[in-house]
C-alpha cells in the first residue's frame, strides 16, 4: 500500500537537492531557497491534515498516518521493505526539518561565498535524509537514512568550515559513525533473537512482539533478559553520542565551532534532535522494562549532562561554543523527561526537542549575524553591539531570553512540562530530587547568557577585529524574526503540537509503567 | 458563577490589554511617532486605571469572578490528579482590584513623569523606553490579576525581563547593564525555588488555582491543602511524594514559593539587586523598583495566604525574614550618600515589615502596608527623581541642600512622602506600619511556644527599624532640601514642569490621606467603624461566601487559628490598652529617629556623622559585605568551577576521545611497516601463515 | 599400479619446495618466473596423479587448464619484467619497491 504522500515529500527534496547541485553558483541559493518551500508547503500540509490517533510503534496501523508499506525482498526469514509513516511524535519533527531548512538556507545567503550550489545542493540532501530518518518506520529504511545524514553533514562542515574543519569533520563522522555501529549491532541482534516472532524490521512489528511480552531468546547461548540489556545498553550507547549526553558530548563544540552558521543550525536544531527521537522510538518505546530497570543512572546522566553543560556554558569565551555547551545542557532536559516515563514528562521532552530546535536555530544565526560583520565570535573582541546593530542585538536578546526558559516563550513551555512530568514520576526513586538538581540548569543558564550578553551587546562600542559594523541585511534579520515569532507562538499555544504528541506519547508512558 | 456576569468583569482582560497595544505600538512605530511612543502609554495606562475602577466599584458591590481565558494546554496526569488543566485565566476579588488601581495609576502617573524625566531632558531610544514601561505594565497587571500561581510565575518572571530591559535603559554605559545583570541573576535564583514550588504544587494538586468563586467546578490548591490536613471539612485529592507527611510538604512548598518572593521582593539573602538597580532611569525605579514589581511578591504571599497559613513554620519563617530585613535594611540606609540608595534600602526595609505583617498573620495590615508604600514610595522616588532633574544627574545628597526655596512643589510631595514614610501620625505610612507592628506584637503575646516568642522576636526587629527609618528618612529631607546649597547647581537648580508636578501632587496627597482609610487604632479607642479597608478587603457577606479567599482575612476566627494556630494577646489594659502603648512606642521611636536626624542634619553646613559610628561604619558602607560575598560566590567560586570543568572536560574526556585516535594513528603507523614493498617479504609472509594454519589445523585436527 | 601414490605426492612436495626456496631467495625477476613454473608444476602432478588414482578425468583437465594458466601467466610476467627492466635497467625484484607505506 502506498499513500505517496511522504514519498513526495522525499523526492520533491531529493529532486530540488540534485537540480540545485547542477545549477550555477550564482543562482544556486536562490533557488534553493524557493525550492525548499515546496517540502515546507508540504510538511505544513500533511500537519494540517494530520489527525493524531496514537503511537505509531505501539498502536501499529490505525495511529500512522499517511502511511506507505511495501515488501522488497526476502532476507532469509527477514523481509526487507520500504514502510513510512508518521505520528504525533514525528510529524513535529517533520516541520521543524522543514522550517529550520529553509530558514538555514536564507541565512546562508551572505556568509557561504563559494562552491555555492554544492553547498546548497548538500543542504537539500540533509534535509532529505532527515526527513527519511523521522518518517521512516523501517529499521533498515530507518537506518539508510540514519547513515545518510551524515555524508552531506561531514562534507558541509569540512569544505566550508573554519581553520580546524577537517579535524572536526572527521571527529564528527568517525564518532558519530562507530555510534551507528554500535546501535546497529545491538538493535540486530534484538530482532534476531526474536527470531521467527518477527517477518520483517518494521518498528511497530518488533515494538509489539516486546510489548506483548514475546522474549528475544532465539540467540543460542544468550538469554532473552541480558539480551534485552545488552541491546538497550547498545542502542543507548549509540543514540547518546548524537544527543550528546555527556560523556560523550565532545565532537558538538567542535563541530559546531567550526561549522559554518547554516550548518550549525540544522546541526543544533535537527541533527541532534535525531538521536533523543530515536531514545525515545527505540529505547523507551520498545523496552520499557529495561528503561524502568535503568531509570537512576539514567536520570543520573541527564542531570549531570545539564549541570556540567552549562558550567562548561559558562567557561567558553567563544559565543558557538556557549551555544553548543548550553544545546547539551538542554538535551539533558529532554533525557530527563524521557526516563520520567510520564505521559507529561515525556510529552514534554518531545516538546523540548521542537522548542529546543527552534531556539538553538535561533541562537546560532543571531551569533552568525554577528559574525558576519565582525569576523570573531570571541566575547572578548567585542563589546556594545547594541549600538551598531540594534535590531539584531534586540532578537539575540530575546532568543537568549528563550534560551533562559522565558515564559510565553516555547523554552518554558517544554522545560515546564519536563519538569512537571519528571517531578511525579512513579518510575524514578526520587523523582522531585533529580527534578530539582536538573532544575538548577536554569540557573546557570541565565548567568552565562546574561554574562556574554553584557560583555558583547552592551557597555561601550568596541571591536577589535577592526571591520566596518553596519546594519545586518533584511535576509540577514528576516529568519531570526520569524524563528522569535515560531518561539513566542509555541510559548503561547502550546497545543499546537503538545496535543498532538501528548496524544503519541500517552500509549508508550502508559504501558512504560509510568503514573 | 451564578446569575449574570457583571459588565465590568467582561472588559477586565482589557486592563492588560492596553498596555500591551502601547507597548507594540512604542515597539513598532515608536521612532515616527510625537514623544516616542509616550501619549500611547499615557492613553493605555489612563484606560486601564479606569477599567480598574469600574471593576473595583464592582468588587465593592459584592462581586468577585474567576475567570479561563486561554487554556495552555491540558497535561494528562494520570493516576488520582487525571488531566491537568494550565490556564491563563482572571481572578477578580478585592485584593487584586486594589492592586489593579495601585499598579495602573501608578504606572499611569509614571508615565507622565517620564515626559519630564526622559523626553525634556533629550534622551535617546525613547521608543525601547515607553515600548518596555508598556510590557510591564502588561505583565504587572497580568500578573496581578492571576487567577493561578503557573500564571502569577510566569508574568512575574516576565516583569523582570522587563526590569532587566529598563535596568540597562543605559545600556552603552558599564554600570546599568551590569546591575540589570545582577537585578535579573539574582531574582532568577530565587525564581528557582519558585519554579520548583509550582511544579510541586501542580504535581501534588493538579492545579495551581488560588481560588473557587461561586460553585466549586474546580479545585483550588489552598483549599484542597486544608481540606488534607483536615483544618475544613471535605475531602480533598492531592498526591504527595514519598509519603511525607503533609503538614511537612506543605511547609516545604510554602517555603520553596517563598524562595521567588525573597528574590522579587528584595529580602535578605536575595536583597543585593535592589540598589544596584537604581542604576536606571529614576521613573522605572519609582514604578518598578518600589511600588508594584517588588510588591509582586509581597502580593503573591497574600494572593495564596490560605495556603501559608496551614504552615506555621513558613509564617514564623516570613515573619523573620521580613522583620530582619527590615532593620538590616534600615540600618544600611542611615549612611547612604546618593538620595535613591536611601530610598532603595528604604524599600527593602518597608517590605521587610509587609513580610512580618503577613508572616504574623496581618493579612488586611500587610495589604494596607503595600498599598500605602506604594503611593508614597512612589512620591518619593519621583521627588528625587524631580530633584536629580534639578541636579543635572547629580544624585550626591552632599552636593544639594537648600533646595526647599527653589523647588517648593516637590519639598512639601517629598516631604508629605517622608512623613508617611517615617510613620509620622496621620500621614498614611503611620497608619499601615502601626498595624502592621500591632499585628505582630498581639499574636507573638498571645502565641505559645517557640511561635509567639519568633513573632516577638521579628517584632524587635521590625520596633526597631522604625528609628532608623525616621533618621534615615529626615537625614535625607535635611540634607537635600535644607541647610545652605553646597554647590553650584545646588544654588541654580533646572527647573521642572508640570509633568513633574502634577504626579508629585497627586501622590503627595494620596500619601498624606489614604492612611484614613483603615484607622485601626482610632476604631478600636472609640468604637468607631471606620477600618474601611478591613471590611473592603473580607468583602460583604455574599462574596465572603462566594470566594473562596475571602475566608483567610477573617481573622481569628478560621484559619489564622484552625491553620497557623495564632492567638491574639494583650498587655495589661486589654485591647485598647495594647492598642495604645503600641502606637505610641512606635510613633515614639519614629520621632526620636527624626529628631536626631534633625539634631544632626538640619543646620546650615552639615557635616558627615559616619565616623561616630567607628568600625561599624566600614561594614555599612560595604552593606554588610553582602554584594562582596555574593561577587565572592559568582566569581571565586562558581567561575573557578566552571573553568576546571572546562579543563576537565578538554583534557580528560576530549583527551580519551583523542586518546582513542591518537592510538589508532600511532598503532597503525608501526604496523603499516610490514608493507616492505619487497615481494620477497610478501611472500615468506604468506609461506608462514601458510604454516601455521596448516600447524594450527593439524593440531585440532589430530593429525599429530 | 607399479608406483604408489605416496611417491608422486613426495615428488610433488619436492618440486614444490624447491619452487619455493627459488622464490623466497632470488633475486632475479625470470628466476622467481621458473620458480613460479616450478610450483604450478608441482600442482599439476598432483592433479594427475590423483587422477590417476581414482580413475576420474577430471584432474587431468584441470592440469591442462593448468598449464594453459602457466603460460598466460608467463606472458603477463615477461611482459611485466620488461618493463622492469625498463624502468630500473635491471631485473632485481629488491630494486621495486616503491609500493610501500
Amino acid at each position: 500500500m502506498i499513500d505517496g504522500t511522504i514519498e513526495a515529500l522525499l523526492a520533491v527534496t531529493l529532486v530540488a537537492s540534485f537540480a540545485v547541485l547542477v545549477s550555477p553558483d550564482r543562482y544556486a541559493a536562490k533557488l534553493a531557497t524557493a525550492l525548499s518551500l515546496l517540502p515546507l508547503a508540504g510538511s505544513l500540509v500533511m500537519w494540517s491534515g494530520f489527525e493524531p490517533a496514537g503511537n505509531a510503534l505501539v498502536d501499529g496501523e490505525s495511529a500512522i498516518g499517511y502511511m506507505s508499506q511495501v515488501e522488497w525482498f526476502d532476507l532469509g526469514g527477514i523481509t526487507l521493505q520500504w514502510f513510512v509513516g508518521v505520528d504525533g511524535v514525528a510529524m513535529p519533527l517533520v516541520v521543524l526539518t522543514t522550517v529550520l531548512t529553509t530558514l538555514a538556507l536564507v541565512s546562508a545567503w551572505t556568509p557561504i561565498s563559494e562552491r555555492q550550489s554544492q553547498f546548497y545542493g548538500l543542504v537539500l540532501f540533509l534535509e532529505a535524509s532527515l526527513l527519511g530518518v523521522f518518517t521512516a518506520l523501517d529499521f533498515f529504511v530507518w537506518f539508510v537514512f540514519w547513515e545518510a545524514v551524515l555524508v552531506p553533514m561531514y562534507l558541509l562542515i569540512g569544505v566550508w568550515g573554519g581553520p580546524r574543519r577537517k579535524y572536526a569533520a572527521i571527529k564528527m563522522f568517525v564518532y558519530t559513525n562507530v555510534a551507528s555501529l554500535v546501535l546497529f549491532i545491538g538493535f540486530v541482534a534484538l530482532v534476531f533473537g526474536l527470531g521467527d516472532s518477527v517477518a520483517t524490521f518494521g518498528l511497530p512489528e518488533i515494538t509489539q512482539a516486546l510489548r506483548d511480552g514475546v522474549a528475544p531468546d532465539g540467540l543460542p547461548g544468550v538469554g532473552a533478559e541480558s539480551l534485552k540489556l545488552f541491546a538497550f545498553l547498545a542502542m543507548f550507547v549509540g543514540f547518546a553520542v548524537k544527543v550528546p549526553v555527556v560523556p560523550v558530548h565532545t565532537w558538538l563544540p567542535d563541530a559546531h565551532v567550526e561549522a559554518p552558521t547554516p550548518v550549525s543550525v540544522l546541526l543544533a536544531g535537527v541533527l541532534l534532535k535525531m538521536g533523543t527521537y530515536a531514545l525515545l522510538r527505540f529505547n523507551f518505546t520498545m523496552l520499557p522494562d529495561i528503561a524502568t530497570d535503568l531509570a537512576v543512572p539514567i536520570a543520573v546522566f541527564a542531570v549531570v549532562s545539564v549541570i556540567y553543560g552549562a558550567m562548561l556554558a559558562l567557561a567558553q569565551t567563544d559565543l558557538k561554543r556557549i551555544v553548543a555547551y548550553s544545546s547539551v545542557s538542554s538535551m539533558g532536559y529532554v533525557i530527563l523527561g524521557l526516563v520520567a516515563y510520564t505521559t507529561i514528562g515525556v510529552s514534554g521532552a518531545t516538546f523540548q526537542m521542537i522548542s529546543h530546535g527552534l531556539i538553538s536555530g535561533l541562537m546560532f544565526m543571531a551569533v552568525g549575524v554577528i559574525y558576519n560583520v565582525t569576523h570573531t565570535r570571541m566575547v572578548s573582541d567585542m563589546s556594545g553591539m547594541a549600538d551598531r546593530m540594534p535590531v539584531t542585538v534586540g532578537i539575540f536578546v530575546a532568543g537568549a531570553f528563550g534560551y533562559m526558559g522565558l515564559p510565553l516563550m516555547s523554552g518554558f513551555a517544554a522545560e515546564f512540562f519536563v519538569f512537571v512530568g519528571s517531578f511525579q514520576s512513579t518510575v524514578l526513586p526520587s523523582a522531585p530530587v533529580f527534578t530539582g538538581a536538573a532544575m538548577f540548569g536554569i540557573v546557570i543558564v541565565a548567568g552565562y547568557l546574561l554574562l556574554a550578553m553584557q560583555k558583547t551587546l552592551f557597555g561601550e562600542f568596541r571591536l577589535d577585529t577592526d571591520y566596518e559594523v553596519g546594519r545586518a541585511a533584511f535576509h540577514d534579520v528576516a529568519p531570526l524574526f520569524v524563528l522569535l515569532l515560531l518561539v513566542i507562538a509555541l510559548g503561547v499555544f502550546p497545543d499546537l503540537f503538545m496535543e498532538m504528541i501528548e496524544t503519541a506519547i500517552e500509549p508508550v508512558a502508559s504501558i512504560g509503567g509510568g503514573a | 458563577m451564578t446569575g449574570t456576569t457583571p459588565f465590568a468583569f467582561e472588559f477586565a482582560p482589557a486592563i492588560a490589554a492596553l498596555p500591551f497595544v502601547s507597548f507594540l505600538i512604542a515597539l513598532a512605530f515608536g521612532d515616527r511617532m510625537p514623544k516616542g511612543g509616550a501619549l500611547g502609554g499615557i492613553l493605555a495606562t489612563a484606560g486601564s486605571l479606569l477599567l480598574s475602577l469600574w471593576v473595583f466599584v464592582t468588587v465593592s458591590g459584592g462581586s468577585a469572578y474567576v475567570h479561563d481565558i486561554h487554556t495552555w494546554t491540558i497535561l494528562d496526569a494520570g493516576g488520582a490528579l487525571g488531566d491537568v488543566n494550565l490556564h491563563f485565566g482572571l481572578l477578580l476579588d478585592p485584593l487584586s482590584a486594589m492592586m489593579l488601581i495601585i499598579v495602573s495609576l501608578i504606572a499611569l502617573l509614571v508615565h507622565v513623569f517620564s515626559l519630564g524625566y526622559m523626553n525634556d531632558e533629550g534622551e535617546t531610544g525613547l521608543p525601547r523606553y515607553y515600548a518596555g514601561l508598556g510590557l510591564f505594565t502588561f505583565s504587572m497587571l497580568s500578573f496581578v490579576m492571576a487567577d493561578n500561581l503557573l500564571q502569577a510565575f510566569m508574568f512575574f518572571e516576565l516583569v523582570g525581563l522587563c526590569s532587566f530591559l529598563l535596568i540597562g535603559f543605559w545600556f552603552r554605559e558599564d554600570a546599568p547593564p551590569s546591575a540589570a545583570k545582577k537585578a535579573f541573576l539574582v531574582t532568577r535564583f530565587g525564581d528557582y525555588f519558585f519554579l520548583i514550588g509550582v511544579v510541586g504544587i501542580i504535581a501534588t494538586f493538579g492545579t495551581s488555582r488560588f481560588a473557587v468563586v461561586g460553585d466549586a467546578a474546580a479545585a483550588a490548591f489552598p483549599v484542597e491543602a486544608a481540606k488534607v490536613l483536615g483544618v475544613t471539612e471535605g475531602t480533598a485529592t492531592a498526591v504527595i511524594p514519598g509519603g511525607m507527611d503533609p503538614q511537612l510538604w506543605f511547609t516545604i512548598l510554602g517555603l520553596l514559593v517563598l524562595g521567588g518572593v525573597v528574590g522579587k521582593s528584595a529580602q535578605f539573602p536575595l536583597h543585593t539587586w535592589l540598589p544596584d538597580a537604581m542604576e536606571g532611569p529614576t521613573p522605572v525605579s519609582a514604578l518598578i523598583h518600589a511600588a508594584t514589581m517588588v510588591a509582586a511578591g509581597v502580593y503573591l504571599v497574600a494572593r495564596m495566604y490560605g495556603f501559608y497559613l496551614l504552615s506555621p513554620t513558613a509564617l514564623g519563617i516570613i515573619a523573620l525574614v521580613g522583620g530582619f530585613t527590615a532593620l538590616f535594611a534600615a540600618t544600611m540606609g542611615v549612611v547612604k550618600k546618593e538620595i535613591k540608595q536611601v530610598l532603595a534600602y528604604s524599600t527593602i526595609s518597608q517590605y521587610g515589615y509587609m513580610m512580618l505583617a503577613l508572616g504574623a498573620g496581618g493579612y488586611v495590615a500587610a495589604t494596607f502596608h503595600l498599598m500605602t508604600h506604594a503611593f508614597f514610595k512612589a512620591l518619593l522616588f519621583l521627588g528625587a527623581g524631580s530633584v536629580i532633574i534639578a541636579m543635572h544627574h547629580n544624585e550626591n545628597m552632599w552636593d544639594m541642600g537648600g533646595l526647599k526655596e527653589k523647588m517648593p512643589v516637590t519639598y512639601y510631595t517629598f516631604l508629605s512622602g517622608s512623613l508617611a514614610l517615617a510613620g509620622i501620625v496621620p500621614f498614611s505610612g503611620f497608619w499601615s506600619k502601626d498595624e502592621v507592628l500591632y499585628e505582630a506584637f498581639v499574636h507573638g503575646l498571645g502565641t505559645a511556644g517557640t511561635q509567639g516568642t519568633l513573632l516577638l522576636v521579628a517584632y524587635a526587629f521590625g520596633l526597631l527599624a522604625v528609628f532608623f527609618t525616621g533618621f534615615y528618612t529626615f537625614r535625607m529631607v535635611f540634607l537635600t532640601f535644607h541647610g545652605e546649597p553646597r554647590s553650584d547647581t545646588a544654588k541654580d537648580p533646572h527647573g521642572v514642569r508640570w509633568n513633574v508636578k502634577g504626579p508629585l501632587a497627586v501622590l503627595g496627597i494620596l500619601a498624606a490621606v489614604v492612611g484614613l482609610v483603615n484607622m485601626v487604632p482610632v476604631k478600636k479607642l472609640t468604637g468607631a467603624n471606620i477600618d474601611f479597608l478591613h471590611k473592603w478587603l473580607k468583602g460583604p457577606e455574599a462574596l465572603k461566601a462566594q470566594t473562596s479567599v475571602a475566608h483567610y482575612t477573617d481573622g481569628d476566627t478560621s484559619l489564622l487559628h484552625e491553620g497557623a494556630h495564632y492567638v491574639a494577646g494583650t498587655l495589661a489594659g486589654g485591647e485598647v490598652g495594647t492598642v495604645l502603648i503600641s502606637a505610641a512606642v512606635s510613633l515614639g521611636l519614629a520621632l526620636a529617629g527624626a529628631g536626631l536626624a534633625y539634631r544632626l542634619y538640619n543646620v546650615p553646613e552639615p557635616v558627615e556623622h559616619t565616623d561616630k559610628l567607628g568600625a561599624a561604619k566600614d561594614v555599612l558602607y560595604n552593606n554588610y559585605y553582602q554584594d562582596e560575598f555574593q561577587v565572592f560566590l559568582a566569581e571565586r567560586v562558581t567561575m573557578p568551577l566552571a573553568k576546571a570543568a572546562d579543563t576537565f572536560d578538554q583534557s580528560v574526556i576530549d583527551g580519551a576521545v583523542n586518546g582513542v585516535s591518537s592510538v589508532s594513528l600511532f598503532s597503525g603507523r608501526r604496523v603499516k611497516r610490514v608493507q616492505t614493498g619487497l615481494v620477497t617479504n610478501y611472500a615468506l609472509l604468506l609461506t608462514l601463515g601458510f604454516l601455521v594454519l596448516l600447524v594450527a589445523m593439524a593440531a585440532t585436527g589430530g593429525w599429530f | 599400479m607399479a608406483v604408489p601414490a605416496e611417491y608422486y605426492l613426495v615428488l610433488s612436495a619436492g618440486l614444490f619446495c624447491i619452487g619455493l626456496a627459488g622464490i623466497l631467495t632470488r633475486k632475479n625477476a625470470l628466476m622467481f618466473l621458473m620458480s613460479v613454473e616450478l610450483m604450478l608444476n608441482a600442482a599439476n602432478i598432483n592433479f594427475v596423479a590423483f587422477s590417476l588414482y581414482w580413475g576420474n578425468l577430471t584432474g587431468q583437465t584441470f592440469a591442462l587448464f593448468t598449464m594453459a594458466l602457466a603460460a598466460a601467466e608467463v606472458a603477463i610476467g615477461i611482459g611485466i619484467i620488461l618493463v622492469l627492466y625498463r624502468n630500473f635497467g635491471d631485473v632485481d625484484v629488491t630494486d621495486a619497491v616503491g609500493m610501500r607505506w
